[in-house]
């Protein structure tokens, strides 16, 4: 659901609570009306105090859940979209996004059965910035702190990995999946299989000259990060395809039969690898080396279906799962975009710079303005010569 | 009888007895500097005898007389360049076009002189003066029109200059180097470099070329880079690369077409949900019309006058669905009245923009934000011709609606987050302006004059549905408006107002403080 129809949803759930509110006041009204209007009706005088109680308890719950509602309906007329978001690129290949950097998130949020919304930015291709969670006025960009996920922990809104992060064995795994996989997932995407994929993944909403000139600029820059130049080309693809044939043997072993990486609890490494076997196999073309690769190993492939079909073609049908393996209140723990002292010396730099620069700009103006003023009247002649036309 | 063509001679001593306003036209017509002496030197270059220069005076005594009496009819019979070794005759020959129309030798006059200005204006030439000659004998009542051009040695030129940039909305200092006449064409290359005061900066490089493929308007073209950074106010940095293309420019219209490829980036990550979601790459394919008419006696003091503007943007003329589809019209008013003393003259203005996006799901959809309007900063409400862009008293893209920047938690920052300022879809402003002369001599002198003004301004959005919650009560409820004082003084490179403004109604989070407010402006 976009941002544009998820606001649609929100101003119709606005009106009808409008008109909830009122139905309730009316239907309490009448509650409290009733027992008056039949002051007599009744001769069994213990149950009517009784029904007295159990109406007044009614009015009292249906009053505060007004109130309540009422207020929700305030603060996100107030505060817009105090939902969590999740803007990542626009989906394709029968992916909820496309773009194998924002698929590792999505999965994380979706394991962790966190609700949110999905928003998409398709002007962007080449931003490290995306995919991006937000929420209010909260951010977490790609960028910083080492992605998303990690921030997403670090910031304590959702983390799946707290039992884990001591087994030495989840590093190592960590580590095989993001550095050697993440490596040949680039390679595969922008060099093995020439970025016939990428169109659909980057350049679906951008005029042709930019989507053109942004797709050298990525395949440049995926080789200058992978260390491909003409002279390494073959010997860094067969490292890669070698590294990457060995960690799917390693994951393969690893993983066995069983349901997640980790007993049978879902971690980040389980979004991670999940992602990237969805995009091998959904994403690249039937040619693809590595994909070829991947498909050797039939437990990984039946993992990721089985993954995929629990949590992200059920949880899209169902509206609100259980909230949980998140704490009620947020400890944001500062998300300092510089460190102390930095910080401290940099505004102290931009103070010194822009006095410098005003009083450049003062002496300057005086300068002009003494040589215009002491100079005479000669702007004055143009402008009685402007009058006299 | 003389043949009335000779020699309108303007070197002839002792002109007592010539007629003033017809010499004055004589010397007009030949141009700043070299008289040319062409009939007598087509003489076999015998020293002038007194009785020569008396017999001469006669002739021109007799044809002045003539021309006061009644028209003269001459029928121009060739049109000769001389000293054109670059730039092509026809260049020249479609510049003086209107000689040849003439039927009567005042006609002839006045278009000569049309014509030396026209070549003047093309900005080749180090001198040009024309002459009128006899024709040939055995066609009388001809004469012909000889031309002589003096072409620039040094085709190379700098100049610096300061300007307003409409789209910047602040003034900036220009540096441009200029090469004339490369072609022979009339073609004028130039690359220039600005920097505006709000760290924007622009590298282009244009040409010019006074006729293209015979159509009567100049033709212009200029491919630029250019660099905006508007971090502290809306959190984004916009650069663009961009090819635009005059196609029609005369004193009243203007047709300028630009394709350019725009980037909106955010280096700080601290840019409020709406900036956030327009960042990324653009193509922008518009047309833009301007029809201009000012009768203002002065862009920089007005005194006297009226003038309207109105700017019309298309945006998405490309056959791809995915350019950047948008709507924007612009509107502008001034009327200045004399008051008659102490050369005062009140100023009122109105302008008024509005910008949509068209195409599929316009209604929902949001207009791109440099597309948009944003009011404040240190222009001067007077002299910025075209749409509603500044208030007094009121910083730089300091109204209007506004959203809460990204939360950081910083142990030294304070608990109040900082607002982008996202711009409106739909913006006007008015004002009034007296100005008067000060009592003092010395001010007058050098044109410095004090002015009281009002004025008062509003945005609001429309797109993404927000059109839905505006009305005319809302709007003019959270009008701001202010008042104020000031001296005016005109420098050689722009207009410096130092003004005491008095905010009398702002909005909550609005940028704006009571107190002294110094504007530039350039014409």
């Amino acid at each position: 659901m976009d941002l544009v129809t998820g606001q649609e949803v929100l101003d119709e759930k606005r009106s009808e609570d409008d008109h909830n509110i009122s139905s309730w006041f009316t239907s309490t009204k009448n509650l409290s009306e009733k027992p008056l209007a039949k002051p007599s009706s009744s001769t069994k005088r213990p149950a009517s105090s009784s029904m007295n109680l159990l109406e007044d308890l009614f009015f009292f719950f249906f009053l505060t859940r007004a109130l309540i509602t009422h207020t929700n309906a305030i603060m996100e007329g107030d505060q817009e979209t105090e939902v969590y978001t999740l803007v990542a690129r626009k989906p394709s290949f029968d992916l909820p996004t496309a773009c194998p950097n924002c698929l590792p998130a999505y999965i994380y949020l979706k394991l962790a059965q966190l609700p949110f919304e999905l928003a998409f930015n398709s002007t962007f291709p080449d931003s490290d910035e995306l995919p991006y969670f937000e929420n209010g006025t909260y951010v977490a960009y790609n960028n910083e702190d080492g992605g998303v996920i990690e921030k997403l922990k670090k910031d304590g809104i959702v983390n799946l990995d707290v039992p884990l992060q001591t087994l030495p064995e989840y590093l190592s795994l960590k580590a095989l999946i993001v550095s050697w996989l993440g490596e040949a997932l680039t390679y595969e995407i922008w060099v093995g299989t020439e970025g016939i994929s990428t169109s659909k993944i980057y350049y679906s909403d951008l005029p042709w000259v930019i989507s053109k000139a942004l797709f050298y600029k990525q395949t440049y820059m995926a080789k200058n990060r992978l260390g491909i130049t003409k002279e390494t080309a073959e010997q860094r693809e067969k490292q890669i395809y070698k590294r990457a044939s060995e960690a799917y043997e390693a994951l393969s072993t690893r993983l066995g039969e069983q349901k997640f990486l980790f007993e049978d609890r879902p971690s980040s490494l389980d979004a991670f690898l999940l992602s990237h076997i969805l995009f091998i196999i959904q994403a690249l073309p039937e040619t693809s080396a590595l994909r070829c690769k991947l498909l050797e190993h039939s437990n990984l492939v039946r993992y990721a279906e089985k993954l995929k079909a629990e949590f992200l073609e059920a949880s899209s049908s169902s509206p609100s799962p259980p909230l949980h393996s998140f704490p009620s209140s947020f400890s944001r723990k500062g998300s300092k975009p510089k460190s102390k002292p930095k910080v401290e010396k940099t505004a102290e730099e931009k103070k010194f710079k822009k006095r410098a620069r005003f009083f450049l700009a003062a002496q300057f103006l005086a300068v002009v303005m003494y040589l215009s003023v002491m100079g005479g009247g000669s702007s004055d002649e143009l402008e009685y010569e402007d009058e006299d036309d | 009888m003389a043949n009335p063509a000779e020699k309108p001679d303007p070197n002839l001593s002792t002109p007592k007895i010539e007629p003033e306003d017809e010499r004055e036209e004589l010397e007009d017509m030949n141009g700043d500097e070299e008289e040319e002496e062409e009939y007598e030197e087509e003489d076999d270059g015998k020293p002038q005898t007194r009785e020569d220069a008396i017999a001469s005076r006669i002739q021109a005594e007799s044809l002045f007389r003539r021309m006061r009496a009644a028209p003269v009819p001459v029928r121009v019979h060739d049109v000769i360049v001389k000293g054109n070794e670059k730039t092509k005759d026809h260049v020249i020959e479609a510049e003086v076009d209107v000689v040849r129309q003439a039927t009567t030798l005042q006609e002839l006059l006045k278009a000569s002189k049309v014509a030396n200005f026209n070549l003047q204006a093309l900005d080749i030439f180090d001198s040009v003066s024309i002459t009128l000659d006899s024709g040939p004998p055995e066609l009388p009542g001809t004469t012909n029109v000889v031309i002589h051009v003096v072409e620039s040695k040094s085709p190379i030129t700098g100049q610096i200059g300061t300007f307003t940039k409409a789209e910047a909305r602040s003034s900036s200092l220009e540096g441009s180097l200029k090469y004339k006449n490369i072609f022979g064409y009339g073609d004028i290359w130039d690359g220039s470099l600005a920097y505006g005061c709000d760290h924007s900066a622009e590298v282009g490089l244009g040409m010019y070329l006074p006729r293209f493929r015979g159509r009567p308007t100049p033709f212009t073209s200029r491919v630029y880079l250019s660099n905006q950074d508007w971090l502290k106010f809306s959190s984004y940095k916009e650069r663009a690369l961009g090819l635009s293309f005059g196609l029609i420019a005369s004193k009243y219209h203007e047709l300028v077409y630009t394709t350019a490829w725009r980037n909106l980036i955010d280096p700080s990550k601290m840019a409020s949900s709406s900036i956030r979601r327009q960042l990324g790459h653009n193509l922008v394919s518009a047309l833009k019309y301007t029809f201009k008419f000012d009768q203002r006696n002065s862009s920089l003091r007005p005194t006297r006058g009226y003038s309207f503007i109105s700017t019309s943007q298309i945006g998405g003329l490309a056959p791809d669905s995915r350019v950047l589809r948008f709507l924007r019209q612009e509107v502008d008013l001034r009327y200045a009245v004399p008051l008659g003393f102490y050369r005062a003259a009140l100023n009122f203005g109105v302008s008024g923009g509005i910008t949509f996006p068209w195409g599929s799901g316009y209604k929902s959809r949001a207009s791109y934000v440099p597309e948009r309007f944003f009011l404040g900063g240190n222009l001067s409400p007077v002299c910025s011709l075209g749409g509603p862009s500044a208030l007094w008293g009121f910083k730089t893209r300091g109204l209007g609606p506004s959203e809460r920047r990204r939360e950081v938690q910083d142990d030294e920052s304070s608990d109040t987050h900082e607002r982008d300022f996202v711009g409106g879809d739909v913006a006007v402003t008015a004002f009034a302006d007296l100005s008067f002369d000060f009592p003092l001599k010395w001010f007058r002198d050098r044109g410095i004059h004090g002015h009281v003004f009002a004025c008062a301004g509003n945005m609001a959005e429309l797109s993404e549905n927000k059109y839905r919650k505006l009305t005319a009560p809302k709007l003019l409820e959270t009008f701001r408006s202010s008042i104020g004082a000031g001296i005016v003084v005109p420098t050689s490179l722009f207009r410096m107002e130092l003004n005491y403004c008095h905010i009398l109604k702002k909005q909550e989070h609005d940028r704006a403080k009571s107190g002294l407010f110094v504007t530039f402006s350039t014409s």
